[in-house]
């Protein structure tokens, strides 16, 4: 089974921009090892001549690119608004 | 005065063409009764009485004013029925929360295709449904509206993800609603909560304003009392959209059209699917085997050999695609009040979606670890590649068989708490559902029967391709013998 640490966990919270409690450090360090280690499954089966899926034959094609005006308030779900404009963190 | 709330789709489409009530009366009787018992089954998470009312009033002149013209052919295919969204589709005058506090207050400024297509057909929406928390779930106990409950047994899960669009169906708080189906949701609660519930081809119903979870795997499909109602909102959502690149190109579009089938269908029983599934699940599907047999069908057991590895596939690119799929929330564009002075960019957006609930985190990190450097060849490709195996087997499979059949869901529903704090656990039921979103094909449950304490058991069958025809008429078949169709007591 895959060892994944508590250290893993905080790294991957990190890259995944999540913020964890210790509470859930430790609880995600043993499901997703556990989790991992049911994938593992996929070790189990030779696929060295399968190639990977196509699932579509014809897919409708790209639409024309022209300008489709836009009716309403695309950004009025924004919480922090101000002048017309969205606000956020700082970047640097 | 008469319930119009057991009504199908078909008998409110009629009963308003010949004037028998209007559709304000049928839509004030279903408001109401999401009143009396909504509290108890927890299905939706908005409901939509004053628009929905207004809707209603409006089809009723329009049928006033055709009869005075001498005849009603000015109201759609769906006129009046009233029809729930489950609370992952987007809709320009209702909340799209996905029952997640990073999408608090959301109201997308488009409707989805398939909900535009059923605002055109004149079905009238009554409210947006619950569900987990992005799709993500088999329960709806990961909700942040609380679960919705069990018609069958208020202290059993509706299945998921699409709970509220089963158990609003089941308890006739709608007439027909849609879900989304991304490894077995749509189907799980149909079959939990006694309804139908189809996962069309992917491809054939745009996914245009479904809020992303795993796209390569999830469709829009409709949920009802009857095969036939299933097919007539499928009738209005199916075909090809230009915002959605993925829909299958339909040139000569026709509508489903219930047929009994002409020849006699060949049925194949997927027996390593009957074998992993608790004993009275299996009793079932075994008599539902029989009654295709005395209905002059071909009935044989067949086998899936890589169905062993379809689950760990699904659950690799489904939480890949999780992964980078809801890396869009940062709680900038839409999001909670949260300010953001103070923060610098990085650990706000970390602490913002900090909130997103247990199971989205698992999935997003559990995602996160799969698509890390140098694993792409030991997860990601491999489950595409089983997708290939899965793919070619049941390709010469249905060179043998017109339909194959299973159970929908290897278990009973269960009580609430009861696999809550095993991810694996829960995962481990879907293994009958996510067959049909590795491969494409189209997969409907059709209830069944009881199991001696009263839950529903469902059927599941499976076409090839694009052979959703196909599955109507045989479902179609198969509830008119099995009579399994009933209404519980609230």
């Amino acid at each position: 089974m895959s060892m994944i640490s508590k250290d893993e966990i905080r790294h991957l919270g990190w890259l995944s921009r999540l913020e964890l409690t210790d509470e859930e450090l430790t609880k995600y360090e043993f499901q997703i090892r556990e989790i991992i280690g049911y994938l593992d499954k996929l070790d189990t089966i030779s696929l060295e001549e399968v190639e990977t899926v196509r699932l579509r034959r014809e897919v409708s094609g790209l639409r024309q690119d022209c300008v489709e005006p836009f009716e309403g308030d695309a950004l009025e779900s924004a919480k922090n608004r101000k002048d017309g404009f969205i606000k956020g963190p700082r970047i640097i | 005065m008469r319930n119009l709330c057991h009504l199908s789709a078909e008998g409110v489409v009629s009963g308003l063409k010949n004037r028998d009530f209007s559709a304000e009366e049928y839509i004030s009787q279903i408001l109401e009764r999401i009143e009396k018992f909504d509290k108890k089954i927890n299905a939706y998470t908005v409901v939509n009485s004053s628009g929905a009312l207004e809707k209603a009033r409006s089809i009723d002149k329009k049928i006033r004013n055709g009869a005075e013209e001498g005849g009603i052919k000015c109201i759609g295919p769906l006129a009046g029925v009233a029809v729930g969204i489950k609370d992952n589709i987007c809709t320009n005058d209702l909340k799209t929360t996905c029952a997640s506090k990073m999408l608090t207050d959301y109201i997308s400024p488009y409707d989805a295709t398939a909900v535009k297509k059923l605002k055109d057909s004149d079905a009238i929406i009554v409210g947006k449904l619950n569900l987990d928390e992005f799709a993500m779930g088999s329960t709806t106990e990961f909700s942040r509206y609380g679960p919705s409950r069990n018609p069958w047994n208020v202290n059993c899960v509706p299945g998921g993800s699409s709970g509220g669009s089963a158990a609003s169906v089941a308890a006739l708080e709608c007439t027909v609603s849609l879900g989304s189906d991304t490894g077995g949701s749509i189907r799980c609660p149909a079959s939990f909560c006694s309804v139908v519930g189809l996962k069309p081809t992917y491809g054939r119903v745009s996914r245009f304003g479904l809020v992303s979870y795993a796209n390569s795997l999830e469709q829009i499909g409709p949920i009802g009392k009857t095969v036939s109602d299933v097919m007539m909102v499928m009738n209005s959502i199916a075909g090809t959209d230009d915002n959605d690149q993925t829909t299958i190109i339909d040139n000569v579009r026709s509508s489903y059209v219930l047929q009994r089938p002409k020849r006699n269908i060949r049925v194949g029983l997927v027996k390593e699917l009957v074998e992993g599934a608790d004993v009275e699940v299996s009793k079932c599907i075994y008599s539902a085997l029989d009654l295709f047999s005395s209905s002059d069908c071909k009935c044989e057991e067949t086998s899936i050999k890589s169905v062993e590895y379809a689950l760990a596939s699904y659950y690799t690119i489904a939480m890949a695609e999780a992964s980078s799929n809801l890396a869009r929330y940062d709680n900038i564009r839409y999001g909670f009040e949260l300010s953001p002075d103070s923060y610098e960019w990085n650990k706000y957006v970390e602490k913002a979606r900090g909130s997103f609930g247990e199971e989205v985190k698992r999935r997003i990190i559990a995602g996160s670890y799969i698509l890390s450097s140098g694993y792409y060849g030991k997860y990601y490709l491999k489950a595409q590649k089983i997708r290939t195996v899965l793919k070619q087997e049941l390709s010469s499979l249905y060179k043998k068989y017109d339909v194959l059949i299973a159970p929908t869901m290897p278990i009973l529903p269960f009580k609430f708490g009861e696999k809550i704090n095993d991810p694996l656990k829960i995962y481990m039921i879907d293994i009958d559902t996510v067959i049909a979103n590795l491969t494409g094909i189209p997969a409907i449950s059709v209830p069944a029967g009881y199991s001696s304490s009263g839950l529903p058991i469902g059927l599941q069958i499976m076409a090839d391709e694009l052979q959703e025809q196909t599955l109507f008429n045989v479902a179609s078949l198969f509830e008119s013998i099995a009579k399994a169709q009933r209404t519980p007591d609230l």
